[in-house]
């Protein structure tokens, strides 16, 4: 079991057979767009989880002063800004959030590890597939979740 | 040790025994027909067996349908388990880090406003209880995450079903607090 340039491979399942150089092209296509579904798929979950604090967000107390506003950013006292968020929790809106998130968790824990099997594999163009989507992801999806965030913010 | 004929080869895999599994036909012929019979060492792909599936350690082998929904039930937990400690030792970090910056005291502004002047110390002490206990939970934590992806590698359908209903439902109880915890510190402004 080490690392090799082969041109057929068994992903997952029975019926993903390869032993031709375009099955090949087109698994490395599709295992590629998987990683880069996994690395969006995390940026949206944490994209979501800010709009659940946008939907509790008149539960925060404003900064009594802009001198102080700083300071209380830093400092974020738990007691105080603990019990008003925490009224807000009980909603359906946040509820049904909350199973959002769930299912797209099981989601991503189920995608990592198809993505561990098929590394597994030992294939190169496969592990260079899986690489490369990753890294498109990462690339495309956080500039945009920084844009989402500050958009909303604003 | 009153293992099938097979099983003796799957305790040193030698590289021919390998490379049979990854040639289709063969593959296709250890997938395919009873969905009982698993008469194989290590399956390459997706499958649905519950007889003779080896699970992480050499006396853990599955051999009946009961046996198999008890291993499910059991990997459903420890997934589970796995999500509450993630979140656990979050909580418990947080929380060391409040007590940290409680040391925090008001000082008087330039123009009569009173500013909170922060000693904000990230971080733990090397040397302390909670950095300890942080410690020992982690390597709970990795050898955990290891069993549930070696489980994972199994490729039995059931035992991979079990771990994502597992996480889910760990998720979904544990994380609850979670995101109440995280607004605070992140957004709230």
């Amino acid at each position: 079991m080490t690392f090799g340039v082969f041109s057929s491979v068994t992903l997952l399942f029975d019926f993903w057979d390869v032993h031709s150089p375009a099955g090949m092209v087109l698994s490395v296509l599709l295992v590629l767009l998987l990683a880069l579904f996994y690395e969006v798929l995390k940026v949206w979950r944490v994209w979501l989880s800010g709009s659940q604090l946008a939907v509790r967000a008149p539960a925060c107390t404003p900064p009594p002063s802009v001198h102080s506003e700083s300071a209380s950013m830093l400092e974020g006292s738990p007691e105080t800004s603990l019990a008003p968020v925490e009224l807000h929790t009980s909603g359906p809106n946040s509820w049904l959030l909350h199973v959002i998130q769930t299912a797209l968790h099981v989601l991503q824990v189920v995608l990592g590890y198809m993505l561990m099997l098929c590394v597994m594999s030992y294939n190169t163009w496969i592990f260079l597939g899986v690489v490369l989507g990753s890294v498109l992801g990462y690339f495309l999806s956080f500039p945009l979740l920084d844009q989402m965030q500050s958009f909303r913010l604003v | 040790m009153d293992h099938m004929n097979h099983t003796p080869l799957q305790a040193e895999p030698t590289p021919n025994h390998h490379h049979t599994h990854v040639q289709p036909t063969t593959a296709h012929n250890h997938g395919g027909g009873d969905s009982g019979g698993g008469h194989m060492g290590m399956a390459m792909t997706f499958n649905l067996n519950y007889l003779n599936v080896p699970l992480l350690f050499e006396g853990l082998l599955i051999n009946s349908p009961g046996e198999m929904v008890a291993a499910c039930i059991g990997v459903f937990l420890l997934a589970a388990l796995y999500e509450g400690l993630k979140i656990g030792r979050e909580v418990l970090l947080r929380r060391s880090q409040v007590n940290v910056r409680y040391n925090s005291m008001p000082v008087p502004g330039a123009d009569g406003t009173v500013l909170m002047e922060t000693h904000k110390t990230v971080g733990q002490r090397m040397l302390s209880s909670a950095h300890f206990l942080q410690t020992l939970l982690h390597i709970i934590q990795v050898v955990i995450s290891y069993f549930l992806m070696l489980i994972f590698m199994t490729y039995n359908g059931y035992l991979c079903i079990a771990v994502a209903a597992g996480a889910g439902m760990g998720y979904f109880l544990f994380s609850w607090r979670k995101a109440v915890v995280v607004d605070i510190t992140e957004h709230c402004h």
